[in-house]
């Protein structure tokens, strides 16, 4: 495995798109963890008795000020912490569920398989829109309600994506060998079946990241995104977007910030994707 | 899966890749030509006035709708016993006049024998009699009902306990008098009457049409304009009504588009798609870039905000608490946050309206408010709960909680929480358990002090700070009952200052503003200090008068009946 | 054929009697009744009200109720829009979603796939890279942020197309191209890696090595096979695409149904949203089992079960 994975890495290295990509996620999650570090670096510092609302970007502010005198770099930096662990957070709670969820489906097979199946059917006939709503409306509009309101439709697809790799899995020799063996379920599951199967799930995972962010700021937009004085960049742009005429800079930085990242996440995706799968490589 | 036979006949073919993508690009630029077609169009249509209502009136029943937005489609389809001049005294309308008698307990109106209904019938005092009786009669489950509770028995059947709705204390004494008594003699009924829940209605037009005879098929009204087009969730249009009683109106016809976002309606007024554009579609962005315009305007609105304390919940059962966020807080900041004209609140009535006062409310004060919370056990804020702070979904309100949550943390030193809730569950919240703190608002049914004052009366069913004082009640219900303006106007200073001083029940913040731009085609239209808007005398031409005329605000609201006189120093505080 | 619809029609009944009763316990659940409204009503009128829709009675009664409704074709009644019935809403508002759907899903596909072949076939070519580029941006900007910037370059500073409104035709085009920018950026991405995949096959190779040239050998053979994974997705895209966005009927001021998803749930108008949620299961069922159809169409001899 540590070989494969290393061949990847290098593959992955290549792609010049994958490559910078790299580089751009890594120096946003850095950005994002070392807000945590930077104290005075509060969502509340503003001052509205002097006359600093509304100012565009200067060499005090790089990127101004907003309608209550913060300054947006500030938010901005303090809104990677939450944009990024949502898309992250997200991201993983729908690999594991999602996961479990379609390697039961896939390796039990037969009547449960039926059964589970129609759970993921009816659960996509539910529009995503009304469901995070309803569940924004009953857990709150805290950091944890948006992330269950997001992860819970974020498990379908990849139980559907794992499903159908274990059925393709099971009849290939080396599982059969294993079962031919007596060797335990879990083990067969764990061992063989896992870690031959995670390619496409974890290309997926790289698109989800970008969908949740994007979705948190669709949230944002329609009024159920986080509380105030929390921000993330999501927030930050749907609050900002009706100054487009005005101060362009209110919904240009958080914006960019949002593109670069799921420019960064898909390029990624794509590039694990060729990495991975050997039929189409360079 | 094996796709061979797919391509088993491979045909040679004569397109290659660049005219195909030529001819690609051609297809679309083609098809956007045609799409998009002339872009030249006129800038207006004289006699068509187009607005934006913001959102679908929830309905056009005036018995079942209690919102401001069918509320401007209403007032300009139909008229009442009377109606408010532009400076907000009752005038004639359907009544051409009116007796109060028994000591200001019962009213007598004579009506107009010249007015129809659009379907030619007389408008009589028959239709009053029983509009104000299906108005209380609880099947309607009207929104309205407790409005007319001083009519003698309205209480009594909207709350189920009389079922005859002949009881009621309205009646036709014939078919051009109508005659209502009251429990009490009410300074501000008269008001009442130019109200939409007061308007007269069809019987048989009810009855016969059921739940779909305000369709623009089935209704019948008598106002200046007919409802003649209704395409739900996406626009009204209004025509003139060629038998108005007062003359057939200026416009030919006006198209009420409901456009939610602002910057979308602003979007459209300025691509001449809108005739106007007021508060719904006009954001604070926006003002700061046509402020100077000589089109843009400002009306007063009789519209109160304030935060309100839930009293019985700690830490603000104690009053030295309430008193010292009420000083922590600088309302001055708000008008430069929001810039569409707020107005610092001094007292919760308004300073337009009779009864209010400069210096009822706790003034900005940071040193005494942190000796208040000291004194409260506090002292710097220390051992203060992290308590929440519910406000509605609103971007300007958010600006403002943000803002006081700031301040707070500033001035003395504690933490509060933000909870946004959507309006619906912000209104159920505020009414089943109200939290510690919360921002609410209230805007005028009539230009008068006792629709802010009774708001905070023990049990009134929209007193959220659950305070009950007695003094205050005491001072409320004498004030509604006296006639005398002078001692009226005393008995209310004292109370609001009890309300926003000495027991500090809510905040007031601050009085908005109706924020208008026109463009210099549009005219004559009457928007008024109760948010209400009148097309009658709205005219859409290209004709070189001046521009519409705006009252100063000093001049919006003048006394009713009789003159009252400002407030003076004779008044004891308490 | 038949057989077939027959079948998906006997599997759609169970799932859309879950999925009501599903939205119904929801909807249910959340805090804040229909009434909840600005101005506070008495009890007694709140409870008139309620008997008047039948929502004082038990909820599992209120249920059967809704069931015996929805069996005749009655959706219900709005207790928002008070005198107008979910029958009438949902007629009104879906042919404008379903109109502005279609164009954006012909925009899309018209788009996205020429896109995603484009760069497929030329990979790793400054074609690609661009191509590439251009679809992502379609799914890196949130759609109020787009909607925003093409009403000021379009309307208000060129001239050219009107802002917002549904007047006429010409009024479509901004919304629709709004609508189109996900979807067609999701297909691009697809199509580019099905055609890579397809390239790889032997029997392309074949082709190629019969003479026939790499751009015929795309449109002809490749493009048909890589079209299969589109239409998986073509599916669920087609029904959320006719079931309106939200976001751009709010900005675009479009009466269609996608708004009802956020104000049907906000004004708790129980019934209206149970019928959204109806017509989107509805709309999906029929959709997908159109793919399976069209499956067939692609390869004839492909297996389709129900």
């Amino acid at each position: 495995m540590k070989k494969v994975k290393r061949d990847v890495f290098s593959r992955l290295k290549r792609i010049p798109t994958a490559h910078f990509s790299m580089w751009v996620v890594g120096i946003i999650c850095l950005i994002a963890l070392l807000s945590y570090l930077n104290v005075p670096l509060t969502p509340y510092s503003f001052d509205q008795t002097s006359e600093t609302v509304l100012l565009g970007p200067s060499m005090a502010h790089w990127m101004g000020t907003d309608e209550l005198g913060r300054d947006v770099l500030t938010r901005v930096i303090y809104g990677s912490r939450l944009s990024i662990s949502i898309g992250i957070i997200t991201a993983l709670v729908g690999f594991l569920v999602g996961t479990l969820y379609g390697a039961i489906a896939g390796y039990v097979g037969g009547k449960v398989d039926s059964v589970l199946m129609r759970i993921v059917d009816i659960a996509y006939s539910l529009p995503d829109l009304l469901v995070m709503i309803l569940l924004g409306v009953l857990i709150g509009r805290g950091t944890v309600g948006i992330l269950l309101a997001l992860a819970l439709t974020s498990w379908r697809g990849t139980a559907r994506l794992v499903r159908a790799q274990f059925i393709q899995l099971k009849n290939e020799e080396f599982v059969e060998a294993a079962r031919a063996q007596g060797q335990n379920h879990l083990l067969i599951v764990l061992k063989h079946m896992l870690p031959n199967s995670l390619g496409p799930v974890i290309v997926a995972m790289t698109f989800t990241v970008p969908a949740a962010i994007l979705s948190e700021s669709t949230l944002s937009f329609i009024g159920l995104g986080l509380s105030p004085p929390a921000c993330s960049w999501g927030t930050l742009a749907s609050d900002g977007w009706r100054a487009l005429r005005t101060h362009p800079h209110l919904i240009f930085f958080p914006s960019s910030f949002i593109f670069m990242t799921v420019l960064a996440f898909n390029f990624l995706g794509d590039g694990l994707r060729d990495a991975i799968d050997p039929r189409t490589r360079i | 899966m094996n796709l061979e036979n797919t391509i088993s006949n491979p045909q040679p073919t004569s397109l290659n890749r660049s005219s195909f993508i030529v001819s690609a690009i051609a297809i679309i630029a083609m098809s956007l030509v045609l799409l998009t077609g002339c872009a030249s169009r006129s800038r207006f249509t004289p006699g068509v006035l187009r607005m934006n209502l913001g959102t679908e009136p929830p309905a056009i029943d005036w018995h079942i709708t209690t919102d401001a937005t069918s509320g401007d489609v209403i007032v300009n389809i139909m008229a009442g016993l009377t109606q408010y001049r532009k400076n907000l005294s009752a005038a004639p309308s359907c009544a051409e006049s009116w007796e109060i008698l028994d000591d200001g307990k019962r009213y007598v109106f004579h009506l107009r024998n010249d007015i129809f209904w659009t379907d030619g019938k007389p408008v009589t005092a028959y239709d009053f009699e029983y509009a104000w009786r299906r108005i209380e009669d609880p099947k309607t489950g009207a929104g309205y009902a407790d409005f007319l509770n001083d009519v003698v028995n309205a209480k009594e059947i909207n709350t189920g306990k009389i079922k005859d709705l002949t009881q009621l204390g309205a009646h036709a004494l014939d078919a051009q008098t109508f005659e209502v008594r009251l429990k009490k003699p009410a300074a501000y009924f008269i008001y009442m009457t130019a109200h939409w829940a007061t308007y007269p209605m069809r019987q048989d037009v009810v009855e016969k049409h059921k739940d779909r005879w305000t369709e623009p098929a089935n209704i019948v009204t008598n106002g200046p304009f007919k409802l003649d087009r209704w395409q739900h969730d996406y626009k009204i249009e209004l025509a003139a009504n060629d038998k108005f009683f007062e003359g057939r109106p200026a416009l030919d016809r006006i198209k009420m588009f409901m456009v939610a976002e602002q910057s979308t309606a602003f979007a459209l007024f300025e691509n001449d798609e809108l005739d106007y554009v007021d508060n719904r579609s006009f954001s604070t962005h926006d003002v700061d870039r046509y402020r100077d315009s000589p089109y843009y305007k400002r009306v007063p609105l009789l519209q109160g905000t304030y935060i309100g304390f839930n009293c019985l919940k700690k830490p603000f059962d104690d009053k030295r608490v309430r008193r010292a966020i009420a000083m922590a807080v600088d309302k001055n900041v708000f008008p430069k946050l929001l810039r569409r004209g707020e107005r610092p609140s001094n007292s919760w009535i308004p300073q337009e309206i009779p009864g209010s006062s400069s210096d009822a409310a706790l003034t900005f004060d940071p040193e005494a408010a942190r000796k208040d919370l000291a004194d409260a056990g506090f002292a710097g804020g220390k051992g203060f709960p992290s308590v929440p702070l519910l406000y509605p979904n609103r971007e300007d309100t958010r600006l403002i909680v943000e803002s006081i949550q700031a301040q707070l943390k500033q001035n003395l030193g504690i933490t509060i929480e933000l909870l946004n809730q959507e309006w619906k569950v912000y209104l159920a919240t505020r009414r089943q358990d109200p939290p510690q703190l919360f921002r609410a608002n209230w805007i005028a049914d009539f230009p008068d002090a006792q629709t802010f004052m009774n708001l905070f009366t023990t049990g009134n069913g929209n007193n959220h700070t659950r305070w009950s004082n007695k003094t205050y009640d005491k001072l409320v219900e004498t004030a509604e009952g006296e006639l005398d303006q002078k001692k009226r106007v005393g008995l209310y200073q004292q109370a609001d200052r009890i309300l926003c001083h000495d027991e500090a029940a809510i905040v007031p913040t601050f009085v908005t503003t109706q924020n208008l731009l026109l463009k210099p085609w549009t005219k004559g239209i009457e928007f008024n200090a109760l948010d209400i808007q009148f097309f009658k005398t709205g005219r859409i031409d290209d004709s070189n008068e001046s521009l519409n005329k705006v009252e100063p605000p000093a001049e919006i609201i003048k006394p009713a009946t009789k003159p009252i006189e400002p407030a003076n120093s004779e008044v004891k505080k308490p | 054929m038949f057989a077939f619809l027959v079948k998906r029609i006997l599997y759609a009944i169970p799932v859309l009697l879950i999925v009501a009763s599903l939205t119904f316990v929801l909807v249910r659940i959340v805090p804040g009744g229909p009434f909840d409204a600005e101005r506070n009503l008495p009890k007694e009128i709140v409870a008139n009200l309620e008997a008047k829709y039948n929502l004082n009675k038990p909820v599992h009664e209120q249920y059967f109720l809704y069931l015996g409704r929805l069996v005749k074709g009655d959706l219900g009644v709005s207790y928002k829009y008070a005198n107008r019935t979910v029958n009438d809403i949902i007629g009104d508002a879906f042919p404008v979603s379903l109109q502005l759907g279609l164009v954006a899903l012909v925009l899309a596909i018209c788009i996205g796939v020429p896109l995603g072949a484009l760069a497929g076939v030329n990979r790793g070519t400054a074609i690609d890279y661009i191509s590439m580029f251009i679809s992502t941006s379609g799914i890196s900007l949130p759609s109020f942020v787009i909607g925003a910037g093409l009403i000021f370059i379009m309307g208000i500073s060129l001239r050219i197309l009107p802002v917002a409104l549904w007047e006429s035709p010409q009024h479509m085009i901004l919304p629709a191209v709004t609508l189109a920018f996900g979807p067609a950026a999701y297909l691009a991405r697809l199509t580019r890696a099905s055609v890579l995949e397809i390239l790889e096959k032997d029997w392309v190779r074949t082709a190629r090595s019969k003479g026939l040239s790499k751009f015929s050998t795309v449109v002809k053979h490749v493009l048909r096979n890589a079209m299969i994974p589109v239409l998986t997705v073509l599916g669920p895209i087609t029904a959320s695409l006719i079931t309106g966005s939200f976001v751009v009927e709010y900005i675009y001021a479009i009466p269609g149904m996608g708004r009802f998803f956020i104000t049907a749930v906000s004004n708790r108008d129980y019934d209206l949203i149970m019928a959204t949620t109806l017509v989107f299961s509805i709309l999906l069922l029929i959709t997908n089992t159109l793919v399976d159809i069209g499956y067939k169409f692609l390869d004839p001899r492909m297996e389709v079960d129900g």
